[in-house]
């Protein structure tokens, strides 16, 4: 049960992560981008290279794979989505090329396994870290360091978006573009910027999640899910809300699983993106703007002063 | 600005406009709704297509200056909705606003905008979301200080305030102009009240321009009056 617990947690916090860009980049450039979970598998395979062939912790990978993530992300504004914008593209050819963009990810990971394997002689189609981890008392170094990861993102985002210049613009460019543009901030870069940190945080992820699961390269597939479940249950508007729906989702799925494969068996263990996806239906049925969205997250927020 | 012709994409809302805006008065258009005041600011400040005609500035043509370049030269340009930032203290917002000063300049270009709006002084920290109506837009003209606006533009800056907080924010319209050397470009619905404080105004009719002249003359103009004092009688009682 305990370990049960530690799993819930530990995908939590990977979830906050990947739906924290997510929630951004729609703020800053209106389109879901379908990519995101493949960015972290992108993330988790530079962390099992440098494992593999210079022997370092993926742990200690997690600065590389942080920069090589935002590079990642903003190549996929520039390539994938610029261009359509400069041409004044819908919003449904947006994420149409973000799509495409993952197929794209998706067959470079799955030839690079293969790759891979062939350098290392073994099989890298299908691997985890689980064995690598370390302990703290008891404590599983990825609670510790995933958590750490969290904290450590939400403390450098607060104190980016509130206490620096660069942040207010950017909190003023996701809010009213056009204004800011007349304020003469220049709103491409905060776009720019939005797309490196939703790169790097996913890839930062995606180090981390061996720990806790096997990948393969079709994992993100399985994962995409409960990305876009926690940014659209939290509120997709609002960047907090990647913070709620992350833990909301990322536990739920982890006791509805368990609970399942107690009555049921460990067949069920397939179906867990259900629960995912029916919270994602019912907050897109009765509150398309999730629970930041609610007019009760407002009266919080007003009573904290935020 | 000469002869301009402007609209959205293929509808053509303004009709060969010929203006002139004297440096250092208060210009103010009125019109029916619908007009095009709104439109003709818009153009002004580069947010509308263009299709023939000339802005000029100071002897520099303007045509086709990109609104942040326009931010630059000293032209501020207030919508009538969405002119201040919601999610942001009013103490972000005057920051913001300096976003292209540098430390030492911005402080000192928020302390001029807080002695014009002493109003704001108390209420640093709050959201703007937050602020009433007349509170909202004395920031709004705030962060145009902040800016060295030299040109205002103002899109119904009055709307939706009480009379009394109307005379406010024309008393500080006024204000801009005698002390600061502003040139405020003003449109109102609040026509009358808002002649009664410039010196030039524009008629607009379906997008052309009906009449233009002094202030005085307009108000007294024939065409005024059939338009407008039906409705300035209802809106002041
Ligand atoms: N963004 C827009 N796109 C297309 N048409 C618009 C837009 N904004 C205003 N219009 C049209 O332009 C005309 C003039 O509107 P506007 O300039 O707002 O008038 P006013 O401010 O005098 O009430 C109206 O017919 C309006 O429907
Ligand atoms: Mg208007």
């Amino acid at each position: 049960m305990i370990d049960v617990l530690i799993g819930a947690i530990v995908w939590s916090n990977l979830l906050v992560l990947l739906a924290l860009g997510l929630t951004m980049t729609y703020i800053t450039t209106g389109v879901p981008n379908f990519a995101q979970a493949s960015f972290a598998i992108v993330g988790s395979y530079i962390a099992l290279t440098l494992l593999r062939l210079i022997g370092l912790n993926p742990y200690l990978s997690i600065p590389v794979t942080f920069i090589l993530g935002g590079i990642l992300g903003i190549s996929t504004y520039y390539i994938a989505l610029k261009p359509l914008i400069k041409r004044k593209a819908s919003i449904e050819m947006l994420m149409i090329a973000t799509l495409a963009w993952d197929l794209i990810l998706f067959g470079i990971i799955g030839a690079y396994s293969e790759v891979l394997s062939a350098i290392t002689k073994k099989t890298e189609t299908l691997f985890v870290f689980t064995s690598l981890d370390f302990n703290i008392y008891g404590i599983p170094g990825r609670l510790v360091v995933s958590s750490l990861l969290v904290l450590l993102t939400i403390l450098g985002l607060y104190l980016l978006l509130y206490k620096t210049k660069f942040g207010i613009a950017l909190r003023a460019s996701m809010e009213n573009p056009s204004l800011a543009e007349a304020m003469g901030i220049n709103v491409e870069n905060t776009r720019l910027f939005s797309w490196f940190l939703s790169g790097a945080l996913a890839c930062m992820a995606g180090s981390v999640l061996p720990y806790l699961q096997e990948i393969i390269p079709q994992t993100g597939y399985f994962i995409v899910v409960s990305i876009f479940a926690a940014s659209i249950v939290g509120g997709l508007y609002h960047i907090v809300g990647a913070l709620v729906g992350g833990y909301i989702i990322g536990v739920s799925e982890s006791l509805f699983t368990y609970i399942l494969s107690i009555l049921l068996g460990p067949g069920v263990l397939v179906y867990s993106k259900v629960i995912s996806l029916l919270m994602m239906i019912v907050t897109i049925l009765l509150h398309p703007r999730g629970i930041t969205g609610t007019e009760m997250w407002r009266r919080v927020e007003r009573w904290l002063n935020l | 600005m000469e002869k301009l012709n402007s609209g959205y994409g293929k509808l053509q809302i303004l009709f060969d406009i010929d203006l002139e805006v004297p440096k250092g008065e208060i210009t103010t258009i009125v019109g029916p709704n619908g007009s095009g005041k709104s439109t003709f600011l818009k153009s002004l400040f580069g947010l509308t297509d263009i299709y023939s005609g000339r802005v000029t500035y100071e002897g520099r043509d303007i045509t086709y200056t990109p609104p942040h370049e326009k931010t630059k030269m000293g032209i501020s340009y207030l919508p009538q909705t969405n002119n201040v930032f919601t999610n942001l203290t009013v103490r972000e917002n005057l920051r913001i606003a300096g976003y292209i000063l540098n430390g030492d300049e911005l402080e000192e270009r928020i302390n001029f905008a807080l002695e014009v709006f002493p109003e704001l002084r108390g209420i640093l920290d709050r959201k703007a979301g937050s602020l009433s109506g007349g509170q909202r837009q004395m920031l709004a003209m705030a962060t145009a200080l902040v800016r060295k606006t030299r040109i205002l533009m103002l899109d119904e800056p009055t709307a939706q305030l009480s009379p009394k907080l109307a005379q406010v924010i024309f008393d500080k319209i006024v204000e801009l102009r005698d002390n600061y050397d502003i040139t405020p470009i003003l449109v109102e619905q609040n026509a009358k009240r808002a002649l009664e404080i410039s010196d030039v105004g524009y008629m607009f009719v379906s997008g052309r321009v009906a009449y233009g002249g002094s202030a005085k003359s307009l108000l007294n103009h024939e065409k005024f009056q059939s338009y407008f004092l039906g409705v300035v009688g209802i809106e002041e009682c």
